[in-house]
Formats: C-alpha cells, structure tokens, sequence
C-alpha cells in the first residue's frame, strides 16, 4: 500500500484555488479551536439566509448575550465575521467554500497528534485498480496510516463515499496493513448517525466523526 | 401553557413547514422523514418536562423565534435538508434544552444493523484513541 498525489483534472484545479483561500483557513483556524456552541453557529450561519450579524447574535445568546464574558462575545464575533464572509461568497461558491473549510478543519485537528498530514492523496494497492477519487486528508505516519473524507452535511454521506473507504480498509487488510479510515461530517451526529442507518453500503469498519466530537481528531493517537 | 411550550410549538410548527418543503426532494424522503421523526419529539421535549416551568427570559425566546425566522425564509428544498439537522440543536442551545433527547431514534426499518456501541464501526478497544475518533466522550 502507498499513497500518491491524485492528478489534478480541471475542475480539481479550480477546487485547489478555493481551498488555497486564506479564508478557508482563517475559518478553520478558528473553529480549530471553537466550542460546540460556537460551532453550531458557524454551521448556522454558513447554511443562512441571511448576512446581518445582529441577527446572528440574536440567534446564539449563549455566545451574545448581555451576561455572557466580553471575551467569550469577542471571539464569537471573530468567527461570526469570518462565517459571515463564506456566507457572502454567494450560493454557488459557498457549498465548496464549506467543504474545503471542513477538510482543513480536518487536517489541523489531525495535525495536532499526528504527522504527515496530506491532502488530496490517493491509496494505490498491490494487484487493485486505483480509486477514482482521492481522500480528502490522510494522515500517512509509517505504521499507521489513516484516511478521511470530510462532508459539511449529514447527506453527503452515501453508498459512494462508505464503498471506498470499506474497501480502502479492506484492501490494506490484505496486505497486512490496519488502515483506518473515517468519515468527518460538520453535521450533527444524529443526524450522521440515522443516514448511516439506512445505508446498506459495508461501513461497520468505518469511523464517523461527527460536530459534536470533532476535537477528537485532535487527541490520541493510535 | 407555559411561555416555554409555547415557544416550542412554534418551533415545531416551523420544523414541520421545513419538512415539508425539504421532502420535495424525492430522492431524499426516507432521510427528511426520518429526521422529522427523530427531531420534532426534541423540540417538542424542550417545552414540556421538568424544565418546561422554568422561566424563559426574553433572549432566550427571541433567539428561538430568530432560528423560525430565519428557516422561514428558505425556499430551496436543499438548503431545508442543511437545515433539518441544524435548526433543533440551534433552538436546543437558545431553550437550553436537548436536541439529542429523547434518544433510540434509529429507523425501525432501517436496512443494516450497522453494530458497534454507538452504531457505527466495531466495537471499539478500551485503548483505541478510535473510541474517542468516534465520539464516545
């Protein structure tokens, strides 16, 4: 088992500039290290209508309100801004904004426990044909590699996503190699959790990272 | 009726209405129903119970009634699935109640037992850092 960069076809090119952005990363930056709260708010405000902060405020006064810490209001503030402006980017640019901001959001979080973290790679197998679409990040220390795919919502979870990431596992079994391999959704477990239920794509050896648990790809290793 | 409940009501009402737009997409019914069936029982638990009598200041229901507001305005089916599973857990912080709750919401019919402790991926080692990978905190 090896990993390789993928090749980059057009629409990939164009992806590269979003995720390139320093506002995909000055978002994932802060939600890196945000509250569920504050996390619940981002995904709000990234999903939202609308782009009047006050509503925003009004909407989370755990976050906003009179008696809450300044400093607490403060950094609220930053990351509402910063959502605010993926919010802005208008509805075509924003779903790609979303995910690039989910998959960094992934890469840093792993980036705390583990080394090498890579993005956009492909997992090639002895004697198996390559898979088409490479994985979002992977985390490719000697020994212990794992792979990730990262959605902003609980329905970008499908039969598609669950095959390549059973098989990735189970491929790497052949060779004797204990892949892990996940799926990081910025949506809420419950939700994960009842599209899961009602797939019959294998995924029994697959990891679901949900919002509410995000930090966990932080911590540990294996 | 407490100012509570009846704040919930308006959000359940309001989560029907997004249900009902979001079911629009025909390809994803089974999951807009199955969310509709595991979420309005929670918001509807966030006006009734042992918390229901306590008082409800004026931000708390303004934040509520900001979240209908603002799933009010969604006229794109797709957007009302983002929002199917956000809305209960953003009236969930305003209320102070739980979106998760009451729990043992997996689809009766569902087609796999997809195992695990917690439905998904085997059962963890005590020592695998995976057990906190998939939440189990």
């Amino acid at each position: 088992m090896r990993f390789q960069d993928a090749a980059r076809d057009a629409r990939a090119v164009v992806y590269a500039g979003i995720q390139a952005d320093p506002l995909v990363a000055r978002v994932a930056s802060l939600l890196a290290d945000a509250t569920t709260a504050e996390r619940w708010l981002a995904r709000a405000v990234m999903n939202g209508e609308r782009t009047d902060p006050d509503r925003w405020r009004s909407m989370f006064p755990t976050l906003f309100g009179a008696t809450v810490k300044a400093a607490t209001r403060d950094r609220a503030a930053v990351l509402l801004a910063a959502c605010l402006e993926v919010a802005n980017r208008g509805e075509q640019a924003r779903s790609s904004y979303r995910g690039a901001v989910v998959e960094e959001l992934t890469a840093r979080l792993l980036a705390r426990r583990s080394a090498p973290v890579r993005r956009e790679r492909r997992v090639l197998f002895d004697g198996v044909p390559a898979e088409i679409h490479p994985y979002d990040v992977t985390v490719e220390a000697d020994g212990r590699p794992e792979v990730y795919d990262c959605k902003w919502g609980a329905r970008g979870i499908n039969a598609d996503v669950l095959n390549q990431l059973d098989d990735a596992r189970a491929n790497a079994a052949e060779e004797e190699i204990a892949l892990r391999v996940a799926i990081v959704v910025f949506d809420a477990r419950r939700s994960c959790e009842l599209r899961l239920a009602r797939s019959t794509a294998r995924h029994d050896g697959t990891s679901l990272v949900a919002l509410e648990a995000i930090d966990s790809l932080g911590k540990g290793g294996r | 009726m407490s100012e509570r409940a009846q704040v919930a009501e308006r959000a359940e009402v309001a989560y029907r209405a997004l249900a009902d737009l979001a079911e629009t997409i025909e390809d994803e019914w089974q999951y807009v129903t199955d969310l509709a069936d595991a979420y309005l029982p929670s918001i509807r638990a966030m006006g009734v119970g042992p918390e229901a009598g306590s008082v409800l200041t004026p931000e708390a229901e303004a934040a509520a009634d900001e979240a209908i507001a603002e799933i009010a305005l969604i006229t794109d089916p797709h957007k009302a699935i983002d929002w199917l599973s956000t809305f209960p857990h953003v009236v969930a912080l305003a209320l102070g109640g739980d979106a998760d709750e009451p729990t043992g919401d997996k689809p009766a019919d569902a087609g796999q037992d997809v195992g695990g402790q917690d439905g998904f991926g085997p059962e963890p080692e005590s020592d695998s850092p995976f057990r906190i990978l998939r939440g189990d905190r």
